[in-house]
């Protein structure tokens, strides 16, 4: 089990890389087409981390403002309370904020820039249809998140895949509108030519590569999540138990959108859609099956 | 030059025993914090207890004979806990306090009164979560003591543990052969 948390941490960070490198091409062939030397790259990297900063500090404010969660203390939900207390104790982490959704359909996700900003949010619906175990198992998977630190490796990904696409719309904009100074420059040689064809393909197809990685991450870090709830837990019964409830129903978050998808720890958007291939690659969760096949292997290999 | 010499391989000694020092001084505060929480669990189950016994009498009363072995076992725990025992010895009271409460649980389940009532209900909870953090308090303890007492046996961290004061520490370990190594479990 620990082998596995070692090599998903791996692969996500190794996403993230490729997210970087997509960036610097997308720039690259800014640069090549447009013109302005290092500016296209500039411009690249001060939208990353404008989006980065931004949502760095402002994330679960918007998350919370978004989804209408309100603050509990222990005496309005005392064993929501208490089970988010074990959890943190479990993780060594600082007790989060803990705060419900009003819906009815189950779900919970956890946000914050860093485990002292943490919160950690359910819906009514998730705290009805859930038993003591589960929930533990459920808070045990979000509490991962903010001991992984997910949210700061989601919103790394999301600013960067948000400043690929600004930059391929802003590529529109200029070679449309703009003067390309680099026609006069390049006297058509093939390589040249070559590479400008590169630079288009680049710029046309980096949006859709952008967000295949984003949903990447995210498929990653929600397995890892679910890892690390085992290590926490001692327990894979409770979550798997807790996400078979999860996918025998059917309602929709409703105050969600592709925006906070990845928030969530079961998917909020459409469940069942055929489940073809290239509608996998571009879900922010890996199937639920999977992920339920995934604990009772681990279940069955025994402490 | 050789002064020099000299001087900096004095610099780097003194450099490498402050960072030796500083690192076993944190990992004695990480135990002690560690031991910290566990305790705050401990006092607070000894609280509850109590509260437990009462309402349990009020169903079961005559039920004498489980109800004084909770009494006695929290007392025999709280009063080593507060002589400032060794956690060895203060683990193993609390392994029998555990198995009392075991007891008293499996009794209540024989009175549906009991269960309906709201007050147990919450007490019930509140046990529990109890018991959980002490069961995940001393996993995060026992993690801190190995990680102390491994530099406290290794060189070169072993040659300074003793100017800092930083000594072998005692696991919290229930009696391996104990049920109560896992949790209370209560049915709901």
């Amino acid at each position: 089990m620990y082998d596995a948390i070692a090599r998903n941490r791996r692969k996500s960070w190794l996403l993230v890389a490729l997210a970087f490198l997509l960036l610097f091409a997308v720039a690259e062939a800014f640069n090549l087409y447009v013109g302005g030397g290092p500016a296209g790259l500039l411009v690249a990297l001060a939208i990353a981390s404008a989006g980065t900063v931004g949502s760095y500090y402002f994330s679960d404010k918007l998350a919370l403002a978004i989804t209408g969660a309100r603050e509990v203390e222990h005496q309005h939900a005392p064993q929501l309370v208490n089970v988010v207390h074990e959890m943190a104790i479990a993780a060594g982490l600082p007790m989060p904020r803990v705060m419900i959704v009003p819906d009815p359909a189950p779900n919970a996700f956890a946000t914050g820039r860093d485990p002292e900003h943490a919160v950690i949010a359910v819906t009514t619906g998730l705290l009805e249809r859930l038993d003591r175990e589960e929930l533990q198992g459920v808070i045990g998977h979000e509490m991962s998140h903010v001991l992984n630190r997910d949210t700061r490796v989601t919103t790394l990904v999301v600013a960067v895949c948000g400043a690929i696409v600004m930059l391929c719309d802003l590529f529109w904009r200029f070679s449309f509108f703009g003067s390309r100074r680099s026609r006069s420059r390049d006297d058509n040689s093939g390589a040249a030519a070559i590479l400008l064809v590169i630079g288009i393909v680049t710029i046309v197809l980096a949006p859709l590569a952008a967000a295949l990685i984003q949903a990447a991450v995210s498929r990653k870090r929600e397995e890892l999540a679910d890892s690390t709830a085992v290590a926490l837990t001692r327990n894979p019964a409770g979550l798997r138990r807790a996400l078979e409830k999860l996918m025998g129903d059917q309602s929709v978050v409703r105050k969600t959108s592709r925006a906070t998808a990845h928030l969530w720890i079961e998917s909020p958007l459409d469940r069942e859609h055929g489940g073809s291939w290239l509608n996998r690659m571009f879900d922010t969760h890996p199937p639920l099956t999977q992920r339920i096949n995934a604990l009772r292997t681990i279940e069955n290999a025994g402490p | 030059m050789l002064l020099l010499v000299v001087l900096v391989v004095l610099v780097v000694l003194v450099l490498i025993f402050i960072a030796l020092y500083n690192k076993l001084v944190r990992l004695r505060n990480r135990v002690d914090e560690a031991w910290a929480q566990i305790d705050v669990q401990l006092r607070r189950r000894y609280d509850l207890i109590p509260n437990l016994v009462e309402t349990v009498k009020g169903y079961a009363a005559h039920e004498r004979q489980t109800l004084e072995a909770v009494i006695a076992a929290r007392g025999a725990a709280q009063s080593l806990n507060a002589q400032g025992a060794s956690p060895a010895a203060i683990a193993q009271a609390e392994g029998a306090l555990t198995n009392a409460l075991r007891g008293l649980l499996a009794v209540a389940e024989a009175y549906p009164d009991l269960k309906a009532n709201q007050n147990f209900a919450q007490l019930q909870e509140e046990l529990t979560t109890t018991e959980n953090k002490i069961s995940f308090a001393r996993q995060h303890y026992n993690d801190t003591v190995r990680q102390n007492n491994t530099a406290v046996e290794t060189i070169p961290t072993s040659f300074v543990a003793p100017i800092a004061n930083v000594t072998r520490r005692d696991y919290f370990e229930l009696d391996p052969t104990d049920p109560s190594r896992n949790p209370v479990q209560v049915q709901f």
